[in-house]
């Protein structure tokens, strides 16, 4: 096998890929998913409330929304500039900390507070902008608050639906980038009879099937990468989350190889995907409804791919936390990769003895 | 002269008593034949008579079931990337890329061959088609496909030439530009095996035909030999008969055949001579007990 044969026929794929529709709408398919559902329960369009500060001293209100993730902190010099971001909705709202306010809070004296807000601005964030202000000088202050609030959580302790969507949607994103792509790629080709003008020439039929394989890898790591950060869920270990997806990206490229060597067109590779859609995806309603007996998404050969990613991206597990469950997914890639061979050399005969 | 001979020292096809089955149907029976640098062996045949599972054999897709097959010497079953570098196979299917341009799909197949500097410019003004280079082969029409077909196949300058029913169900002047493209490819050096059920053109363009039904090979000959041997050897006379004509068919078989033919050439009412030689499809059928479009 030629490895400078497979890159050549690689950047085939890569040169005809934005010429076919299919090619364009595995690509953004997976990103309007993502925007559907971010926008549905999501976060994605949920702006975090913006705040601007302008602080004329060292106010400890400044350092303590710095250190907030919930709240987007803008700094700027003069109230000026702060009172112009917040009349053209740059900001939400904005507040201006005179020199020595913290001192002056101390003393029990009540210097005044500018606070601006925006007419545009969202309700909600107004509210927590000006609670969150409010809190932070009862602290400056030493205050205890005027009454204790008791914080009683409802329903079992877990990700809310938008967090629990992700595994489906990053899953879909392989089946199509992984397992679709290639399976269709091959069928078309053998379906137009250009698979046979190929193996004609020096390129061996592996090779063709090689550079089909490392086309939905690379499009399947760019496109779960790319949903995942769409979702913020990238997880805290870069090296871990590469591994996890690079398995689980294989796995189901060989699945799609296989759907490729065993259908006669493309027809035949849409119906098979559609089959066998629920083997799968089906993993990914266990985390969506986890209430369900999670036993039975072991049973599925994309599970052991499916929980290394989530526990990597949203648990920020470890390659330590998930190596059992990827070993699992190696052998079952080894399994597979003995399939595609056997399959691969069954299409060399087929398209040989085709009439 | 000499070129006749070195054909006849130096094989670029070799096949010997090769045989391949589709489970039970036996499509290549014990054929044999060689086809020399320069030449042009004609497979003339039906369909379903073995062509294209010999080419299949040869181009290495498929694996004889007995016997010995060469392609400049190598064996075909070595599955040798050097001997497919130097060969070019030209299908009756049309599998271009048509989202590609022409151009495209020149430079790519020159590509997997390694080479880098294609002159696609000149191959497509070969086939006539270098003012559609650019355009995408979804476009061009089933004879344009088929002058790409070719360029591709020639993109390689391979030393042998594999075409499949290359003129098969294009229009006349496709078909007469790309048997010119064969003929000068054969002067080039290469040697062509053409499959084809089309005798005229198998007439055209080989240097031997080979006579190939339910795959097994019954002749191979120049077509000329192969007239000659099958077909009648005898002279059509016709001639001015008062008002009407007269047609005399004159066997050269026969004792006397000269004095007859001397006295019609001499005769004022001689209106035309015709030798009566066998066409190639009339000796197919003689010796196959089978049509060529069947």
């Amino acid at each position: 096998m030629s490895l400078t044969r497979t890159f050549k026929v690689l950047g085939k794929e890569f040169r005809l890929g934005p010429r076919s529709p299919v090619f364009l709408w595995v690509l953004f398919l997976p990103v309007l998913f993502t925007l559907v559902l971010q926008v549905t329960f999501g976060s994605l369009f949920d702006p975090q409330p913006r705040l601007g500060i302008v602080d004329q001293g060292s106010s400890t209100i400044t350092t303590a929304v710095q250190g907030m993730e919930g709240i987007d902190l803008t700094l700027l010099d003069n109230a000026e500039d702060l009172k112009a971001k917040v009349e053209a909705d740059d900001l939400d709202a904005g507040l201006v900390l005179p020199a020595g306010f913290d001192d002056q809070v101390r003393s029990g004296a009540r210097p005044p507070l500018e606070f601006y807000v925006g007419g545009e601005s969202l309700a909600s964030n107004r509210i927590i902008l000006a609670v969150t202000t409010v809190d932070l000088v009862r602290e400056i202050e030493g205050a205890t608050p005027p009454v204790d609030v008791a914080v009683v959580a409802l329903g079992d302790e877990g990700f809310p639906i938008a967090v629990r969507m992700v595994p489906f949607i990053m899953m879909y994103a392989l089946v199509v980038a992984a397992v679709f792509l290639p399976a269709f790629s091959i069928a078309d080709e053998r379906e137009k009879g250009t698979l046979n003008a190929l193996i004609v020439t020096p390129v061996k039929l592996s090779e063709v099937i090689t550079a089909k394989g490392m086309l939905g890898v690379i499009l399947a790591l760019a496109m779960t990468i790319f949903t995942l950060f769409l979702n913020n869920a990238l997880g805290a270990d870069p090296l871990a989350l590469f591994v996890v997806l690079l398995v689980g990206s294989i796995l189901c490229v060989e699945i799609g190889l296989i759907y490729g060597t065993v259908s006669k067109d493309s027809t035949a590779v849409f119906a098979l995907i559609k089959g066998t859609a629920i083997l799968l995806i089906g993993p990914t309603v266990f985390y969506i409804w986890p209430d369900w007996p999670q036993w039975i998404g072991k049973l599925f050969p994309t599970y052991w791919v499916i929980n290394p990613i989530f526990e990597v991206t949203l648990n920020n597990a470890g390659l330590g936390d998930v190596w059992v469950e990827l070993l699992i997914a190696i052998g079952v890639i080894a399994l597979l990769g003995v399939a595609v061979v056997a399959m691969t050399r069954r299409l060399g005969r087929q398209l040989a003895t085709a009439s | 002269m000499e070129r006749e001979e070195e054909r006849m020292t130096v094989a670029a096809i070799k096949v010997e008593n090769i045989t391949f089955a589709y489970g039970d149907l036996e499509a290549v029976r014990g054929v044999s034949f060689e086809v020399a640098p320069g030449e042009i062996l004609g497979f003339l045949g039906p369909n379903g008579a073995g062509k294209s599972t010999t080419i299949k054999i040869l181009t290495g897709q498929l694996t004889p079931k007995s016997g010995t097959a060469q392609v400049l010497g190598v064996d075909v079953t070595a599955d040798d990337p050097e001997m497919q570098s130097q060969i070019g196979v030209c299908f009756e299917e049309k599998n271009l890329y048509d989202s590609m341009s022409g151009s495209e799909n020149l430079k790519f197949y020159a590509s997997l061959f390694g080479i880098k500097d294609v002159d696609t410019v000149e191959l497509l003004r070969r086939v006539g088609l270098a003012d559609r280079a650019k355009d995408r082969v979804a476009k061009y029409s089933k004879g344009m496909k088929q002058r790409l077909m070719m360029a591709r196949t020639l993109v390689n300058t391979p030393k042998v030439l594999f075409l499949d029913e290359p003129t098969d169900g294009l229009d006349p002047v496709s078909s007469q530009a790309i048997r010119k493209l064969i003929q000068q490819e054969a002067d080039r050096g290469a040697a062509v095996l053409l499959t084809t059920h089309d005798m005229n053109e198998a007439d055209e363009l080989s240097n031997r035909l080979a006579f190939i039904n339910e795959g097994q090979l019954y002749a191979i000959d120049t077509p000329e030999a192969l007239k000659l041997k099958h077909g009648k050897r005898s002279i059509r006379v016709r001639s001015r008969d008062g008002a009407g004509v007269r047609e005399q068919i004159v066997s050269l078989e026969e004792s006397g055949a000269g004095e007859v033919l001397r006295s019609a050439v001499g005769s004022p009412d001689l209106m035309t001579i015709h030798t009566e030689e066998a066409t190639l499809e009339a000796i197919f059928i003689q010796m196959t007990g089978r049509g060529l479009e069947g």
